[in-house]
């Protein structure tokens, strides 16, 4: 027969293997404080069920106190409860450390590169027809406004992109503009990075507000040339339903 | 005495044990910068007097430098598409009342209009880079602009709360000395942590701030100086901090959990050598 013991340190540590390398495979992995508690409440359920009775207190903790009260012991076993003896105060030690020691990173940023736009840019639609010549202005227009960071290859390294943090959108990559609508760019195109909500860290955007600069007409048509240049298509409003 | 049954189980709790303490261990741990390059920039903590006069002072040999990219400035015109400065590194100390700052940049010529700035978020509202420009959906704050020329050789300490408001304080609290040799600019810029000035920019040791940077090359093409006013080098918010004094406190609370520690050791180890009935 199995000792309690073993049998518990096998469940925790199929527990473990499953919640950190199994459950990924089908959901987005657990942050380490959950797999942490999970395990920490597993444990718990194995001890109360270890001591739930004399015979299986007995069962469970005997073993472990004669280890550790160290009588009669010799060679390897000696050597193991020392080195158990040193090491716990030393994980405390380094736990205490390791909880009190001031993080030297700057502050974590999380943000948003999609916020939602606001209501009076939702539903619109490019009142341009795709003709040829409105694809072809609209190419000039982003060589002349936009390939210094966004780059004349639409992969967003342009010669100024290196300076700019967070970089200038990649248009060739499939997560920006073709996960957009024409809409969405409309807004983001007019309103630059001020024009972002707080989640979008609008002070730190070097997207400029086209606004100031060029007529609605230009923004459609280099809308229409961006996502031809860069081999995307937009989003369309039947498919957001 | 343990048998061979009764060590594997002993491994197996001191695997239990590992386990659980690396788990907690990896909850403490912050997420990982996946940024290439330099995120900020360190005020290392120096003891007496700062290398604030003299950019080549052997003091700064041993303070390890951050570096940043530029870029030339098209994020609102006047643009420039090309700039001489492509990028900088930067060292920090402060020394609990002083801070001063070393920039360091590759500009072929010196000319008497090339000039350096440093640019920092005041306050708690967050600032545009871009001279504290307005912001649509987010009340922003304003920020103050360390501007050093080369021709009137020192720094005007100036402010500005969106594009055009640019001014000079009628407080100046900043210095700045610059030395140009074979092709390296180094500036180093000073002033005390903390003004009275509410324009200026405070620096509380241990708390982050918002800097960014820009340089001109004054060189004159064609009769005309190249880069100024909104033509120049620029770069977006990076974080600066003024390392904090070591706190001595944390070694006696590791200290006193070792204690307690070894001392519930001991408590169980006896009471169960006492020949408790387990
Ligand atoms: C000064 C550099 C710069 C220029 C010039 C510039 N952009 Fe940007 N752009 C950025 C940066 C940086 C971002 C990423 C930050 C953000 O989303 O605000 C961005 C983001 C965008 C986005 C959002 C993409 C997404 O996935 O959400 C669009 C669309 C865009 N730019 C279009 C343009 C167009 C069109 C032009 C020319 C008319 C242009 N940009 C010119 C720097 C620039």
């Amino acid at each position: 027969m199995k000792g309690p013991i073993i049998s518990g340190a096998i469940i925790l540590a199929g527990m473990f293997i499953f919640l950190k390398f199994l459950l990924p495979l089908v959901t987005a992995p657990l942050p380490a404080s959950l797999i942490y508690l999970y395990l920490a409440l597993v444990l718990s359920g194995i001890l109360i069920y270890g001591t739930m009775s004399a015979s299986s207190l007995e069962a469970m903790m005997g073993p472990v106190f004669r280890f550790l009260s160290g009588k009669g012991q010799t060679g390897a076993s000696q050597m193991a409860r020392l080195a158990v003896l040193v090491m716990f105060p030393l994980l405390v030690g380094w736990q205490t450390y390791s909880r009190l020691v001031p993080s030297d990173l700057p502050p974590a940023e999380n943000r948003t590169i999609h916020p939602a736009p606001p209501g009076e840019f939702v539903g619109l639609s490019n009142p341009y027809p795709k003709t040829p010549e409105n694809i072809m202005m609209g190419k000039g227009l982003y060589a002349a406004y936009c390939s210094p960071c966004h780059g004349a290859n639409y992969d967003g390294k342009g010669p100024a992109a290196p300076g700019f943090n967070p970089p200038p959108a990649n248009f060739s990559d499939p997560g920006t503009i073709a996960q957009l609508q024409e809409a969405y760019l409309f807004w983001r195109i007019k309103k630059g990075g001020v024009g972002l909500p707080v989640e979008g860290m609008p002070w730190k955007s070097a997207m400029p507000r086209w606004e100031d600069e060029l007529p609605e007409e230009f923004i459609w048509k280099i809308i229409m040339g961006e996502y031809d240049g860069a081999h995307q298509t937009p989003r369309t409003w039947e498919e957001e339903e | 005495m343990l048998n061979g049954l009764g060590s594997l189980r002993t491994l197996s709790l001191i695997g239990l044990f590992g386990v659980l303490g690396f788990s907690s261990a990896f909850a403490n741990e912050p997420p990982a910068s996946e940024e290439p390059g330099s995120v900020s920039v360190r005020l290392y903590q120096l003891e007496g007097s700062l290398p604030s006069e003299d950019p080549n002072s052997s003091q700064w040999d041993s303070v390890p430098s951050s570096e940043f990219n530029l870029a030339p400035q098209v994020h609102w015109p006047p643009r420039i598409q090309e700039v001489t400065v492509k990028s900088v590194k930067v060292k920090g100390v402060h020394n609990g009342q002083e801070m001063a700052i070393l920039v360091e940049y590759a500009d072929p010529a010196e000319d008497a209009a090339d000039a350096a700035a440093l640019e920092f978020m005041v306050g708690d509202k967050p600032a545009h880079f871009a001279h504290g420009q307005k912001m649509l959906q987010v009340e922003g704050g304003p920020v103050n602009i360390w501007y050093w020329k080369n021709e009137s050789g020192k720094a005007v300490d100036m402010s500005a709360k969106g594009f055009k408001t640019l001014e000079t304080q009628p407080h100046q609290d900043i210095q700045a000395k610059g030395v140009w040799e074979n092709g390296i600019w180094k500036v180093v810029f000073s002033r005390l942590l903390k003004t009275e000035d509410d324009q200026d920019v405070q620096v509380e040791e241990g708390e982050w701030r918002s800097v960014a940077f820009a340089f001109w090359d004054g060189a004159v093409v064609d009769g005309l100086v190249k880069e100024k006013g909104g033509q120049k080098a620029v770069s977006t918010w990076w974080y600066i901090r003024a390392e904090p004094s070591a706190d001595n406190s944390i070694f006696g609370w590791v200290i006193l959990g070792l204690v307690l520690a070894t001392a519930f050791e001991l408590v169980i180890v006896r009471k169960l050598r006492k020949g408790q009935a387990v």
